[in-house]
């Protein structure tokens, strides 16, 4: 019973090597449609439109992603592949989702400021008075 | 009646549990994350998302994580809070201008929200739902009219405050977490961190007493949320009311009109137990104060303070616990 179970572990491990040689190769072939990209990052505001840095790129569904430097430039870190989705994103101006096609290399991005209305409101714990137009 | 104000309670408290939808997740792992998380500015924004809330299981705990690394390292900034008061009130009825001001601010606000960590209501509640937005909970800002005791709303024109409602198992939520940060001194200009736990999850009820949203569904009061002039008529609360109370019971309205020698009751639900001598009822009529004797009741958290108005007057009437004020209400007594 017991030799019954190695052998059957064997094989199912032999099945895991060969799927992970097929697949190697398989990625391999497909390393030539790997693109990298990089590009800039500029934010438009109400009378202006300027490089920014810092804007966070984000590749959709992983934690994998860069800022743009001073100049507003970027490179991704990791090679994408087409249909890949890049977010941008920059507080206070709208997100851009961009899908990454195969002939893309540079990408030069745009973020919109969005409709936000700016308000504040002080948060205090003096106490009230009805007296207070006396003081 | 009796039987009705029971079943009322019992009403209120289905109604209105919020945190206390969460009260089998213990917070202490969120909280101590999000407080041992330093950071010198928020340039990588995604980075520290993710390392706040990437040992976390639920989305709950996510939220809490980041709500608490906002409370603990965004300080309110009082000098750009004037400047937009000023602006915006000049450019009232000049739209364009007002628009202009409002771009301008916004890159000067996001600027000093990224590099400096300090900000104004929006710029909280906007960082709120973007880091929400990073680990996947819906997050939306609501803008409306905040109300604190230096809030004159004879004069307030437009909406002057930003929170949040957050989505966590399919229900919305509300949480302020510019009002969780701390404590502003407007006379000195100055500005203390204080986390207040009470704004967070807060039971839609006791959280509309000082927050009354532009559009209505963000009360979370579907159709029994006041109107604004309800609100501006309701009792004043403070931060500490917010530590203690689950709701306000009684009276509605700030400003009530009684007869000499009227009886009145004040009526709460507590969220948690607090020990009657650390209450303490002020009368003033502005010349002159005193510490009342009130008769208090408190029962399975819920707190009923009694008491006779014998002198004909004007009064401010405040509600401490521990020596932190809660309520303000005002009397007009008469013969």
């Amino acid at each position: 019973m017991k030799t019954f179970k190695t052998i059957s572990l064997n094989k199912s491990k032999f099945t895991c090597i060969a799927f992970c040689v097929s697949f190697f190769f398989f990625t391999a072939t497909l390393q030539a449609q790997e693109i990298e990209i990089s590009g800039t990052v500029k934010g438009k505001t109400y009378d202006k439109t300027a490089l920014l840095d810092s804007v966070n790129i984000l590749l959709k569904g992983t934690r994998t992603g860069t800022t743009t430097n001073k100049k507003g430039e970027f490179t991704f870190p990791k090679k994408l592949k087409a249909g890949d989705i890049l977010v941008f994103s920059y507080l206070g101006l709208a997100k851009q989702n961009i899908k990454i096609k195969e002939n893309y290399s540079v990408l030069n991005i745009t973020l919109v400021e969005d409709d936000s209305q700016i308000f504040g409101a002080l948060n205090s714990n003096k106490r009230y008075s009805s007296k207070k137009s006396k003081n | 009646m009796q039987k009705t104000l029971f079943v009322c309670i019992f009403f209120v408290n289905i109604c209105f549990a919020q945190k206390a939808d969460f009260n089998n997740i213990n917070f202490s792992k969120a909280d101590y994350i999000a407080k041992s998380y330093q950071s010198k500015n928020l340039l990588n924004l995604n980075e520290i998302t993710f390392n706040i809330t990437k040992d976390l299981e639920t989305d709950v705990e996510k939220l809490r994580s980041i709500y608490v690394w906002i409370c603990n390292n965004i300080a309110n900034d009082f000098g750009l809070y004037t400047k937009n008061k000023r602006k915006r009130e000049r450019f009232q009825k000049d739209s364009i201008r007002l628009h202009e001001w409002n771009s301008e601010f916004k890159t000067l606000l996001f600027k000093k929200l990224l590099k400096r960590k300090k900000t104004i209501c929006t710029g909280y509640a906007y960082l709120l739902k973007e880091m929400c937005t990073i680990v996947g909970i819906e997050a939306k800002i609501v803008n409306g009219f905040g109300r604190t005791s230096t809030v004159d709303f004879t004069t307030l024109t437009e909406a002057n405050h930003s929170w949040n409602v957050v989505k966590i198992n399919g229900k919305w939520y509300l949480c302020d977490p510019t009002w969780a940060t701390g404590i502003s001194f407007p006379e000195e200009g100055t500005f203390y961190f204080q986390f207040n736990e009470g704004y967070f999850l807060t039971a839609p009820q006791l959280f509309f007493k000082n927050h009354f949203p532009i559009e209505k569904e963000h009360s979370l009061l579907k159709d029994k949320t006041p109107t604004l002039q309800e609100f501006i008529e309701m009792p004043l609360l403070y931060g500490e009311a917010y530590n203690i109370l689950e709701t306000h019971i009684y009276p509605n309205k700030m400003h009530q009109e009684i007869k000499k020698n009227d009886v009145f009751t004040f009526e709460y639900q507590l969220k948690k137990e607090i020990k009657i001598d650390d209450l303490q009822l002020i009368i003033s009529s502005g010349s002159n104060e005193r510490t009342v004797q009130p008769e208090i009741s408190l029962q399975d958290k819920k707190l009923a303070i009694t008491y006779q108005f014998k002198n004909r007057g004007f009064y401010d009437v405040h509600l401490y616990h521990q020596q932190k004020i809660i309520a303000t209400y005002t009397f007009e007594i008469s013969k």
